[in-house]
């Protein structure tokens, strides 16, 4: 199986070189003139350290223009978010316009295969989700992507973690909620690299925090992202800015936020510890306006991330972007046109580590197993459409032309057999076979078929990727670990 | 090399699609290597008999081939390679299986009918033919209902494969149909159907012994109906 990953996007571009440069003028003027709060006091001190302008009384923090832009060029421009496989295969060497597409993160449902419904997430989930991504080859990496409702928070980042980091080898990136867990999660890893220096030099895991838009550093998400960035592990720190609601209406505006915000949480962490790993973040989107809700699958929040795609490239710092959501219930046509169109567009923007691409409906709150299967699909032929067409003599095939002439045909020609498999994208899901083959095959349409093969991958034997007098540090070292995932 | 290594390297070189040394296969790096073509010489001057050959490789490798693309692994190119080595194959055997006095699997005539100059689909059923083991006689295209006739009873073949696209030419595959009864040689023949506007109602309607709607098809049918 050819597993298409990494390559070069970039052919779609939504912004042009004068609106990237107005944007990022709005973006300068609002750090100067409008400032962000910093609600976190070490984040603050510095700030305040770095020459930016402190109102104690307001928590407002104005940076000067070339302070942004010096904090901003610390900020590595290539990162590779390492897997833990025999091969580099599922390595995200993320940067420029490289494409990966995976999962993102939290919901608190999932819809089990075959299901319309949706229940709370546990973290059996977490577990099965990951044996999922694992066995769905054009998955680039787990972003955890459901809550475990049946722990208490406290426990939450070992477990969602340890879950992961057991049944798959791919990158694992996730949402962090105590201090205490990101220092158990990055010894849980530690133990598992071998060393922290191993660790460091390979990454393979990575995490998330977050900016409240518009402009504001939040005590518990600063303190976190602090911690992450001195642990020297890769992070972002990404805004969601709605447009009318947090953001204004118009598609420029969310990305003046959005910029300003992701910006903010760069700067900070290259405040902690310049040169650490950090991604831009955009999960920028749109809100309903008869209700004021997140949309997950408007074509909107494709534009926003493509456009934001490009941002990131100006600034030279890998991009984390969003796409592939839908807003329906169920895993009908809806849901596999938004995530289909959302995703094509991000990755032809060149958007790097495009999460949220994999299994999400119903805004961004349930989890469908089926999904991760259809989205599976979505992502082959989007890699596909980044791929693009290859032009040179080979492909021309000017001489096999000449030699087949008029009326002659490439059926059986060496050239075809040559670049058969690597010219078409071969569908894992997509049924191809004429009505009569089809009808035989019992006329499954592509949610059954999606059922099907998720209920074959959860029913398989469980795989176990760390060894297990590891497993056995884990459980007796790190607090809260509940024992089923280390088995 | 030992007789096995030959046998075994023909098997291998077929599945690979391999004819002459300088055919890629579909593993890397084979390309220059001994292929079907040199091994099948060598295992003729080592003294294999020719029958051994055909059983023990070629057959063999075709019936991995096959089940390689059942499973989707292959596609039709690589059965179309692997085909084509063993066609090529039975070209340099043919003269020693007639002195063995092994018998052919049969002569297969093929043809698109008059007023259609369609013949991908045919050429391709050929290929997978001669793969097969059976000796095609092609009567390319256009080919009226005497012609085939004719030709037919020249060469004494067992069956006749007919191939259409257009709607409008599916008629002389009736008339060939008659035209074989008229000439007392129907009840010796089979005659196969294909093409896109063709079906199994239309087979039996003219009075043909089967409709194939790929060229597997029709080695499914000939295995059944085969004397050999």
């Amino acid at each position: 199986m050819q597993i298409r990953s990494g390559l070069s996007g970039g052919q779609y571009k939504p912004l042009t070189k004068g609106d990237i440069a107005r944007i990022h003028e709005a973006s300068l003027k609002i750090f100067a003139e409008v400032g962000i709060k910093v609600n976190c006091p070490e984040a603050m001190e510095l700030f305040r350290e770095a020459g930016a302008i402190v109102d104690e009384s307001t928590n407002i923090v104005k940076i000067p223009r070339n302070i942004v832009k010096s904090l901003i060029r610390k900020a590595p421009s290539k990162i590779t978010l390492y897997s833990r496989g025999d091969d580099s295969a599922y390595d995200c060497e993320i940067g420029g316009t490289s494409v990966y597409l995976g999962t993102g993160g939290t919901a608190l449902n999932v819809q089990d295969p075959g299901s319309v419904e949706s229940r709370r997430s546990e973290l059996k989930d977490v577990m099965n989700m990951a044996r999922m991504v694992d066995a769905l080859d054009n998955i680039h990496f787990y972003m955890l992507n459901v809550y475990p409702n049946d722990l208490s928070e406290k426990n939450v980042d070992v477990n969602r973690f340890g879950a992961a980091l057991n049944r798959t080898r791919k990158h694992i990136m996730g949402g962090v909620y105590t201090v205490k867990g990101v220092k158990n999660v990055i010894k849980m890893a530690e133990m598992i690299a071998g060393s922290p220096a191993k660790l460091r030099k390979r990454p393979f895991i990575s995490m998330v925090t977050c900016m409240i838009s518009p402009f504001i550093i939040d005590e518990r998400y600063g303190q976190l992202a602090i911690e992450v960035a001195r642990k020297g592990i890769p992070l972002v720190v990404p805004s969601e800015p709605l447009c009318g609601a947090t953001a204004p209406i118009t598609l420029a505006g969310n990305l003046v936020v959005l910029n300003v915000d992701t910006l903010a949480g760069i700067m900070l962490t290259q405040l902690v510890n310049p040169g650490t790993p950090v991604l831009y973040g955009c999960v920028s989107s749109i809100t309903d306006l008869r209700s004021m809700k997140y949309l997950a699958g408007a074509v909107e929040m494709g534009l926003l991330n493509a456009g934001a795609s490009q941002l990131a490239q100006s600034y030279n710092i890998p991009i984390y972007a969003t796409a592939g959501m839908s807003d329906s219930k169920v895993n009908d046509a809806q849901a596999g046109y938004e995530s289909a169109l959302t995703s094509l567009m991000v990755a032809l923007a060149g958007g790097n580590f495009i999460h949220d691409a994999a299994g999400f409906i119903e805004f961004c709150m349930t989890a469908s197993y089926d999904k991760l299967v259809i989205d599976n699909e979505i992502i082959g032929m989007v890699m596909r459409a980044v791929e693009g067409i290859r032009v040179d003599d080979e492909t021309l095939a000017f001489e096999l032309i000449k030699e087949t002439g008029p009326g002659g045909h490439f059926v059986s020609a060496r050239h075809t057999r040559r670049h058969m498999r690597s010219e078409q994208y071969i569908p894992q899901l997509s049924n191809r076979d004429e009505r009569s083959i089809w009808k035989t095959g019992g006329a499954k349409d592509t949610h059954a078929r999606a059922t099907e093969k998720a209920t074959q991958i959860l029913s398989e034997q469980l795989k176990s990727y760390i060894p297990e007098d590891i497993r056995k540090r884990i459980h007796d070292n790190i607090p809260g670990i509940q024992p089923f995932i280390m088995e | 090399m030992s007789k096995n290594e030959i046998l075994e390297k023909i098997y291998f070189n077929v599945i690979q699609g391999r004819f002459r040394a300088h055919d890629e296969g579909i593993d890397e790096g084979l390309k220059g290597q001994e292929a079907v073509s040199d091994l099948v010489t060598k295992a003729l001057s080592d003294g294999i008999p020719a029958k051994e050959i055909v059983v023990d490789a070629l057959t063999k490798a075709m019936g991995r081939v096959g089940s390689k693309f059942e499973t989707g692994e292959y596609l039709i190119p690589d059965m179309l390679a692997s085909a084509d080595c063993v066609g090529g194959a039975m070209d340099i055997l043919k003269p020693f299986l007639i002195k063995d006095g092994v018998e052919s699997k049969g002569k297969f005539l093929i043809a698109t009918v008059a007023g259609d100059l369609h013949d991908i689909g045919k050429n391709i059923v050929k290929i997978i033919l001669k793969g097969e083991g059976y000796e095609v006689i092609d009567l390319g295209t256009n080919a009226s209902a005497d012609s085939i006739i004719d030709a037919a009873k020249e060469n004494n073949v067992q069956f006749i494969g007919l191939s259409a696209l257009l709607t409008t030419t599916m008629i002389t595959m009736e008339k060939v149909v008659e035209m074989s009864v008229a000439a007392g040689i129907r009840d010796k023949i089979k005659i196969l159907i294909g093409g896109a506007p063709t079906s199994h109602e239309f087979a039996m309607q003219i009075g043909a012994d089967a409709y194939c709607s790929d060229a597997f098809k029709a080695v499914i049918f000939l295995r059944q109906n085969s004397v050999s």
